[in-house]
């Protein structure tokens, strides 16, 4: 073990040389080589991270449940294996991690394919799921970033037996690129990943309020980006859909407000002010949606209906 | 037209249990044009059919596949349609690293 690890230090000693020397070999290793993005910290260590040894071919499990767990959910390695192991094909698809998260209560979410945003993700407390080509057989791994020290360069895993596996810049970049840098973080509903970017985290929201209730997802949504009427739309149906009326037509009033002429946010809100029994004043709004025309034309048609008809059966 | 049908409503299983509740149009009808949508709807419900039968191939159970993929996005469906025998599987680890870094390390001895 002793001999191993002398021998882990000379050949990172060696990459770092290669490193510098291929920037078109390890190109992201070698910008790094350059000086940190702004606004990282120097040095970073997740301690708190759980560590699940894997057992054979079951990387994907324990690489889940150890970002599960860190996001707050209680699950063990065991218990995902019917969730992610494929038993023909020995191992666990990319595709697969991101769905079972939201099973679990995370929202997941495939980073860009940049070592600077696993960085920051690690710098903002979030440890990062990456899958690497170890080149033997198959060669497809899955470990998870716990941390790293940017003046050393290098980075530091919970990777198969190993709860502190540390690896360079350089030599993580070799694994690394084989899946073209592919990462991925799984969160409580209510964070948003510090590199999150807007079109592909509202689709991350969106797949996890398939298997899940997303209001605490939409209302984070809405705190980073305020002017997000779609996410209002969001944020109040699971609202409605829960029975909370009243804060449905709170979020929808805010969204008219931005955008008046959205014939969803009107028609939203009549339907919800319909539900709370007051339909003189949800009549004005329905018709505004109606002389919008447009896609909706057919459910904002149905929703005026019924307000006539409700209005109709109170003067009865 | 009529089997058609049947196997669209034989496909409905896939449909999320998080339908936008009466009378409100839903988060995910908001982007695309109605004809879009419905198009879109049909080929994620097609691609979910195939990727069941494949993971079913590989050994998952039908009740564990219907589970699998119903957590998966329309767009994740789609994607994986036809890809499941070849994509990565994330599968092992050992002291495979510490190999390589040697293999490395005595190349560039040698390359000097």
């Amino acid at each position: 073990m002793v001999v191993l690890g002398a021998l882990r230090q000379l050949s990172a000693l060696l990459l770092a040389p290669l490193a510098a020397g291929c920037a078109s070999l390890l190109p992201q290793s070698a910008a790094l080589e350059r000086g940190l993005p702004d606004g990282l910290p120097p040095r970073v260590e997740l301690s708190a991270v759980p560590f699940f040894p894997q057992t054979e071919y079951q990387c994907g499990p324990a690489a889940l449940a150890t970002a599960l767990v860190a996001a707050g959910a209680k699950v063990t390695p065991e218990e995902l294996v019917p969730q992610v192991y494929l038993p023909a094909r020995k191992g666990s698809l990319q595709v697969e991690m991101l769905a079972a998260a939201r099973r679990h209560g995370r929202v997941s979410y495939p980073l860009a394919p940049r070592f600077e945003d696993l960085l920051r993700e690690l710098a903002a407390g979030t440890p990062v799921i990456v899958l690497q080509n170890l080149g033997i057989a198959d060669g497809w791994h899955y470990a998870v970033a716990v941390g790293y020290d940017s003046q050393r360069r290098e980075l530091i895993l919970r990777s198969g037996e190993k709860a502190r596996e540390v690896l360079s810049f350089a030599t993580h970049e070799l694994l690394w690129r084989r899946s073209d840098y592919w990462a991925m973080v799984a969160l409580p509903p209510e964070r948003v990943p510090a590199t999150a970017e807007r079109e592909r985290w509202r689709a991350a929201v969106l797949a996890f309020e398939r298997v899940s209730p997303a209001a605490a997802a939409w209302a984070a949504f809405l705190a980073r980006w305020p002017d997000d009427v779609p996410a209002a739309v969001g944020l109040a149906n699971a609202h409605h859909a829960a029975g909370r009326l009243r804060e449905a037509e709170a979020v929808l009033r805010e969204a008219e407000r931005r955008e008046p002429q959205s014939v969803a946010v009107l028609n939203n809100l009549a339907q919800t002010l319909s539900d709370l029994g007051r339909n003189e004043e949800a009549l004005p709004l329905i018709e505004r949606a109606a002389a919008l025309g447009g896609a909706h034309a057919a459910a904002v048609g149905e929703t005026r209906q019924t307000i006539l008809r409700r209005l109709a059966e109170k003067k009865n | 037209m009529k089997s058609l049908c049947r196997v669209l409503i034989a496909l409905m299983i896939w449909t999320p249990y998080q339908v936008a509740t009466a009378g409100m149009i839903g988060t995910e009808q908001l982007s695309a044009s109605t004809l879009q949508a419905d198009r879109a709807v049909t080929l994620a419900l097609i691609a979910r059919a195939d990727v069941a039968r494949a993971l079913q191939a590989l050994g998952v159970d039908p009740q564990n596949a219907r589970e699998r993929i119903a957590a998966l996005s329309d767009e994740e469906a789609r994607a994986l349609a036809g890809r499941v025998a070849a994509a990565p599987a994330g599968a092992d680890a050992g002291g495979i690293v510490f190999v390589i870094l040697l293999l490395l390390g005595l190349w560039w001895f040698w390359e000097r």
